[in-house]
């Protein structure tokens, strides 16, 4: 493997030995006992074809599936073995989707304020942090729309803030350029390399497209369940 | 953004499913309010008129039926010599079609007996004696029977003048057609017959006293009841069969109305499943995603319960105008039953949202997310 290694005695963010995971009684294998690490800070993209099981390790390290086989670590600790998957994804991640995932009857605000149910902060914080965060990614003249009223464009940044309301660690975007046109494609991405650098989270970008995938630190291919190469990628230092 | 709202946007998602199911529960709740309204108006009437008139021990012959028997009037002068008795009196009650009015109660009063005392005469007078032909009209019987003082009306085969009408301070006598006992007796082909004994006690009985009065009655006639008036709501027969069936009506209505919810409830989670990955993969705990279900479940419940109080109101202020029901009911919908109705559909809505609560807390999310 070509990924960088942590400096001795740092403990990575995350440790996957023998990663694997079955559908259908075993009958469909989407990982075969894949290893990887990834540090704190890190951009990392995995790219392969559809199917290749980029989205099931992304399901994985979101703690939204578990493994059959294997172990991953997170912070030195079996994650599926003693995490809280709640605790975990509402506090550790954010999610980005490729089809945004806003929920169609609440306002652009509203959306990027339901993770943060449960979170001990007052009705007024939670919905200034909302409004920081949407003028960040300018829709703060969107705050009160539906989110049928937005281009896919401006969904997509909704879902960004949505997925740094709880100031997570780790940003995990599915495919998050996939059903946008180049322009907009371009925008994402250059609104998630300032928010990944601004609030220097580790990012996890799955995406079938390299000229995306190219913009991280690292790239992992996969294919047929099985990591093939993983190197840096342009923007590495 | 608060839970509640949450909540309802839920429900607002598909208004015309959840407006229908909100009618579904509405329409057994107003079931509810109606039937248990009526029985319960029905209790309240008697307990009314034997209130108004001051018996304190009443005697009869139900057989589990709802009206009694006739037995013969001797009994009256025996019952009369009882110690502890200070006064005792027969009536003979019979429900009959009046006219055009499709159900009334007539009363065949002992003249000179204390349940003539209650009528306060609104127009013309009392009957002269025990063998005048002529009724006394209670006021919403002459509304019914579109009657006034010196009408003459038919009482199964005879023909009488409307001598007076009278206010009779409850709703059971303000709706009866009342004649001496003898009239009513030759007419209604029950001579010497009455169906109820009325008993004064004298003042300052003890409860015990009353008591033996009624056991020691029980032991002469085999086969009367004598019930104190305050219980005769509560242990006849005929009042706890009318509960009975109105509630178990009611219950079969509610049976529809679970199964409604449930099934609404039901869709809404398996086309929500999308929308219910995604708030677990927000951070929602599964315990936060039931209770979303059981709370729209409820606030469904809870609408559906308001809706069919109305509705139950409604039914029953148009029963109390109907000609059959006026006059010996009034539909009892006090804040209790509202209450009860409106607790009984939220229990309805929680109870159908427990299984598709539980259903949508077995998702996995990952697999929710791919629809």
């Amino acid at each position: 493997m070509n990924h960088r290694e942590p400096a001795t005695g740092e403990v990575p963010l995350f440790e996957a030995a023998g990663l694997a995971k079955e559908y259908d009684d075993g009958r469909v294998p989407a990982l075969c006992g894949v290893d990887f690490r990834i540090s704190e800070g890190e951009f990392v993209s995995i790219v392969g074809p559809s199917g290749c099981g980029k989205s099931t390790l992304l399901n994985l390290l979101g703690m939204l599936d578990r493994p059959t086989a294997g172990t991953l670590r997170y912070r030195g600790k079996p994650l599926h073995q003693t995490g809280d998957p709640a605790s975990y994804r509402a506090r550790e991640v954010g999610f980005i989707f490729q089809s945004f995932h806003l929920l169609p009857t609440f306002t652009i605000e509203e959306n990027v304020m339901i993770p943060t149910f449960g979170f001990p902060a007052t009705r007024a914080e939670k919905r200034r942090r909302a409004k920081e965060l949407l003028e960040a990614v300018g829709l703060s003249h969107r705050l009160g729309h539906l989110p049928v009223k937005l281009s896919g464009g401006e969904r997509q940044r909704a879902a960004i803030a949505r997925s740094l309301v709880n100031r997570p660690g780790i940003l995990l975007a599915d495919e998050p350029t996939g059903n946008l046109d180049s322009k907009n494609a371009g925008h994402v991405m250059e609104l998630l390399l300032r928010l990944q650098r601004e609030h220097k989270t580790t990012l996890v970008l799955v995406t079938h497209d390299h000229g995306v995938a190219a913009h991280a630190s690292r790239v992992i291919r996969m294919k047929d369940g099985r990591i093939v190469s993983d190197a840096p990628g342009t923007s590495a230092p | 953004m608060s839970f509640l709202q949450v909540i309802f946007r839920g429900l607002w998602r598909r208004p015309v499913r959840t407006g229908l199911t909100v009618l579904g529960i509405s329409i057994g709740i107003a079931a509810v309010v109606a039937l248990v309204g009526m029985s319960s108006g029905y209790e309240k009437s008697v307990s009314g008129q034997l209130d108004a008139i001051g018996i304190d021990v009443i005697v009869s012959n139900m057989q589990g039926g709802i009206m009694p028997k006739a037995f013969d009037e001797s009994v009256r002068d025996r019952i009369a010599e009882l110690p502890g008795v200070a006064e005792a009196n027969g009536t003979l009650m019979q429900m009959l079609s009046v006219e055009d009015a499709p159900m009334m109660v007539v009363y065949g009063r002992e003249w000179g007996s204390f349940t003539w005392d209650q009528f306060k005469l609104i127009e013309g007078r009392l009957p002269r004696d025990a063998d005048e032909p002529a009724v006394v009209l209670g006021k919403l019987a002459a509304e019914v029977l579109r009657k006034k003082a010196g009408d003459r009306i038919q009482v199964e085969t005879g023909d009488f003048e409307v001598v007076g009408i009278v206010d009779g301070q409850s709703v059971l006598e303000n709706g009866a057609v009342n004649m001496p006992l003898p009239r009513f007796q030759e007419v209604s082909g029950y001579d010497g017959r009455v169906n109820f004994i009325n008993i004064r006690v004298p003042g300052g009985s003890s409860p015990a006293a009353v008591d033996e009065l009624c056991r020691t009655i029980e032991e002469m006639f085999p086969g009367l009841r004598a019930v104190k008036a305050d219980q005769v709501v509560g242990t006849s027969q005929g009042f706890q069969m009318a509960r009975a069936m109105s509630w178990s009506t009611s219950l079969l209505a509610l049976v529809v109305g679970v199964l409604g919810v449930m099934n609404t409830m039901l869709m809404s989670v398996f086309e929500r499943k999308h929308e219910i990955g995604v708030l677990l993969a927000l951070g929602w705990r599964r315990s936060r995603i039931m209770a979303l279900i059981l709370c729209e479940s409820a606030a469904m419940g809870f609408l559906g319960g308001i809706v069919g109080v109305v509705l139950g109101s409604v039914t029953l202020a148009a029963l109390q105008m109907a000609p059959a029901v006026r006059g010996f009911l009034e539909p009892d919908l006090g804040w209790g039953l509202a209450a009860s109705a409106i607790s009984i559909a939220v229990g309805v809505g929680v109870i159908s949202g427990l299984y598709p609560a539980w259903r949508s807390s077995r998702l996995s999310p990952g697999i929710a997310l791919q629809g």
